[in-house]
């Protein structure tokens, strides 16, 4: 099963080491940036969509 | 200063699994200071660097620390050099394509290359390196070639010391025909590694104490040659006593040398007994294999006692000498003793991946530290044999031309200023005192894999210690709990029975179907038991994932489908050497601070007890940036922890140590893994012992040059005078004491 990174937009493997648990969802990230950014404002992604790679 | 020339790498990386890694591992080679262009390529793995001047391992470390790999190998030379060579080698391997790291050993005479494959291959980086490179094939390994060098040693010094005596006889007797026939087998057969030596030393450009001691005897015994047409006197007794003195010094040296640089695989069995009786090579042992040991031997292989029991002693790991009793189920280690007692053991490993033989690789790596004292050896090393020759040569001007001495009498003091010179204890001071130390912290079972960690473990000013498993004893168990949907406990248990967490092992096992698991490292688990969603971890976890409407709260939270399902209160020991060793260090001014994941009062409890700063409910992630900013004040960091969650943390600190029983060693993180809490302790005194022996050393190379090299000269002359063959004895016995000196334990 293939996931999408809701940061980047990115398909992401089920296995990725990089997920978080938001409001009882889990979410996958391809990346330590992306992962970040997520649990900084997690509410933006979910509101807005994929933004790309965070800088 | 090198040309700016624009170069072009080939980096296979390893680890890239989507589109974004593509951007983070190109991100990561632009990143490094000079790269122009980086392609990175998803399908094939290649990533093409356009650069000028970049380092290839500073680019293989942009990837590493982006969380990538670049695929490397490794090979070992055996290398005919001396250790005072080895800057130049080095210094080769610096300028040569296609290296990545080296890692080398001059008192071992040996160095390890890691390259990039798509570059340069082991033939071509041998022929490369010079000083005739051999790869170590698997069947030579390190301490075959230590001792072929000893046996090598030891048969030329046989016949130097037959033959040397009648060479001195004749030339009391005034018989010099004699004594030159006698003299022949010494100086071309004994003699012939130092001119060999000498030769290859100057093919590739560099000088080395071969050349001193070549060009010494050769002085004195082709001069001898011309004065016996001339009817003078000759020498050739002080060529052959100069030779055979330095080869009784050098062969007490690689005497030292292999006893040392072999003492693990002199516990490493090699025979196993079967169940039929028969002996069969260790190596030949699988997996399932049942062998026998009987009172009063060494254990062939690890495995689990199958049957019969008995004594164990397993010092060479432990330190401890006491036996320990293994009976059924218990398991037992290959190197280690059986006391008494008689016992069938089903191998659970091959002898190649046994603890020993992992032990054995891990600690070969750390013999080949650099101290950064070294760069200063290296540099006196690098001039030392010209400065000599130039101070022999001076010398016989001014005995000869000034002084107005004969020619004969300057070249003597000319010879026994050559033949007095001895770089080698300047190459072997630091190496020799890390192998000696590293062995001796094997032996109390702490085991070093980066050498250089005794130079930097003095500096530590702040330890940080993970709680879990690490103060505490990690054995979880259930204080209380409280329930507010009914069979909670067992949907809680069922999902813990997936975990690898510490903490899962405090519940009962469970049969209840697991139908998806999620693990969020330092925070809790997610699983969907019996259709049941659970959610299980810390407070902060669960409440931000769950409708949590009571007001109680415990160290571990769960949730039910969405609902309040339990909270459950655990408790841990703390270890009783925790006590101990963080009072020493608080004595020894070092700040300690424990960084846990958990996040409960208990947390606090531990803290207060042990009297130290706690930072709590920190993820992986939050325990890298503790040490960083720690770092970033300017502390010098140590992280202790378990070797797996903190692996991150432990690679970040200035010292990295993992406290683990485990014997799976690769897997664990760190410059060091010790068994308990106060190996810290030895480590601490073992790196004082390291670093003062290491100046001791370096104090006795640089002092008995200062002191000899001038008396050689004949500045004392008459009052005291070095003949060239005792100036040889006094070199030899120079690099032998630094040796000895090594291995006193005071």
């Amino acid at each position: 099963m293939k996931y999408i990174d809701p940061v980047c937009g990115m398909e992401v493997d089920e296995n990725t080491q990089y997920k978080v648990m938001y409001k009882g969802k889990v979410y996958r990230f391809c990346s330590q940036q992306c992962m970040d950014a997520f649990r900084k404002d997690p509410e933006l992604y979910l509101r807005e969509g994929p933004k790309g790679m965070p800088k | 200063m090198s040309l700016r020339i624009k170069k072009e790498e080939q980096l296979k990386i390893i680890g890239m699994h989507c589109a974004t890694c593509v951007n983070t591992v190109t991100k990561s080679l632009k990143s490094v200071n000079g790269v122009i262009q980086a392609q990175v390529n998803l399908a094939s793995g290649l990533a093409k660097v356009e650069h000028t001047n970049v380092k290839l391992k500073d680019l293989v470390k942009a990837v590493r620390s982006a969380g990538y790999d670049v695929l490397t190998e490794k090979v070992t030379f055996k290398v005919s050099a001396n250790p005072e060579t080895f800057p130049q080698i080095e210094k080769r391997l610096e300028e040569l394509d296609g290296v990545v790291d080296y890692k080398s050993n001059p008192a071992l005479g040996t160095i390890t290359v890691e390259f990039n494959p798509l570059q340069i291959d082991a033939v071509t980086l041998g022929k490369e390196i010079g000083f005739n490179a051999q790869p170590i094939s698997q069947n030579l390994t390190h301490e075959d070639l230590v001792k072929m060098e000893y046996r090598d040693l030891l048969r030329k010094l046989i016949v130097g010391a037959i033959f040397t005596p009648f060479v001195v006889i004749f030339a009391v007797l005034r018989l010099p025909i004699l004594s030159m026939i006698f003299s022949v087998p010494v100086q071309f057969y004994s003699g012939l590694r130092y001119h060999k030596g000498a030769y290859i030393a100057l093919k590739n450009a560099t000088t080395n104490m071969d050349v001193l001691v070549s060009l010494a005897s050769n002085i004195m015994w082709f001069s001898s040659v011309y004065f016996l047409f001339e009817h003078l006197q000759t020498f050739f007794d002080a060529s052959a006593l100069l030779i055979t003195f330095v080869l009784v010094g050098k062969t007490v040296e690689a005497y030292i040398k292999a006893r040392v640089s072999s003492f693990l695989t002199s516990y490493k069995p090699s025979k196993a007994r079967l169940k039929d009786g028969e002996m069969v090579d260790v190596s030949s042992l699988k997996v399932g294999d049942i062998v026998v040991v009987k009172s009063g031997e060494e254990i062939s292989a690890d495995g689990v006692v199958e049957d019969g029991k008995g004594e164990v002693n397993e010092s060479i790991f432990t330190g401890e000498s006491t036996p320990v009793l293994k009976k059924k189920g218990d398991p037992v280690l290959a190197g280690s003793v059986l006391v008494n007692g008689y016992l069938e053991v089903y191998v659970t490993r091959p002898s190649e991946r046994s603890y020993i033989s992992q032990v054995e690789k891990l600690v070969r790596e750390a013999y080949s530290a650099r101290v950064s004292i070294q760069s200063l050896v290296d540099k006196v090393s690098e001039v030392f044999v010209p400065v000599i020759i130039t101070v022999a040569i001076l010398t016989f001007i001014v005995w000869h031309f000034i002084l107005g001495y004969s020619p004969i009498s300057s070249m003597l003091f000319s010879v026994a200023v050559l033949a007095a010179a001895c770089p080698c204890a300047l190459g072997l001071a630091s190496p020799m005192a890390v192998l000696v130390r590293v062995n001796n912290a094997v032996k109390r079972g702490i085991i070093i894999r980066n050498g250089d960690v005794f130079e930097r473990f003095r500096l530590v000013d702040t330890i940080v210690f993970d709680k879990t498993g690490t103060l505490t004893e990690g054995t979880f168990k259930i204080k209380d709990y409280k329930e507010y949907q009914e069979g909670a406990m067992k949907l809680v248990s069922a999902a813990e029975s997936k975990s690898n967490h510490p903490i899962a092992r405090a519940f009962e096992r469970s049969d209840l179907k697991v139908s998806s698991f999620e693990e969020f490292p330092g925070e809790g688990i997610y699983a969907n038991v019996n259709g049941h969603d659970v959610i299980v971890g810390k407070e902060s976890f669960v409440k931000n994932n769950c409708d949590w409407n009571v007001n109680e709260s415990g160290d571990v939270l769960a949730c039910i489908d969405g609902k309040p399902g339990a909270i459950i209160n655990i408790e841990d020991r703390i270890k009783e050497d925790a006590f101990y060793v963080i009072s020493e260090l608080k004595k020894r001014k070092i700040r300690v601070i424990m960084a846990t994941g958990d996040s409960s009062k208990y947390a606090d409890e531990v803290g207060k007890r042990l009297g130290i700063e706690v930072f709590k409910g920190l993820t992986p992630n939050d325990k890298v940036e503790l040490v960083k900013r720690l770092k970033s004040e300017g502390y010098k960091v140590a992280f202790i922890g378990d070797g797996i969650n903190d692996a991150e943390a432990i690679k970040e600190a200035f010292v990295g140590i993992a406290v683990s029983n485990g014997t799976e060693l690769a897997k664990y993180a760190g410059d060091v893994i010790i068994k308990d809490l106060k190996d810290i302790l030895t480590l601490l005194s073992e790196s004082n012992l390291a670093v003062r022996k290491i100046k001791e050393n370096l104090g006795w190379a640089f002092g008995y040059n200062a002191v000899l090299v001038p008396i050689a000269a004949g500045v004392l002359y008459p009052r005291i005078y070095l003949p060239p063959e005792y100036a040889a004895l006094a070199m030899a016995f120079s690099s032998v004491i630094v040796s000895l000196w090594s291995l006193v334990p005071i």
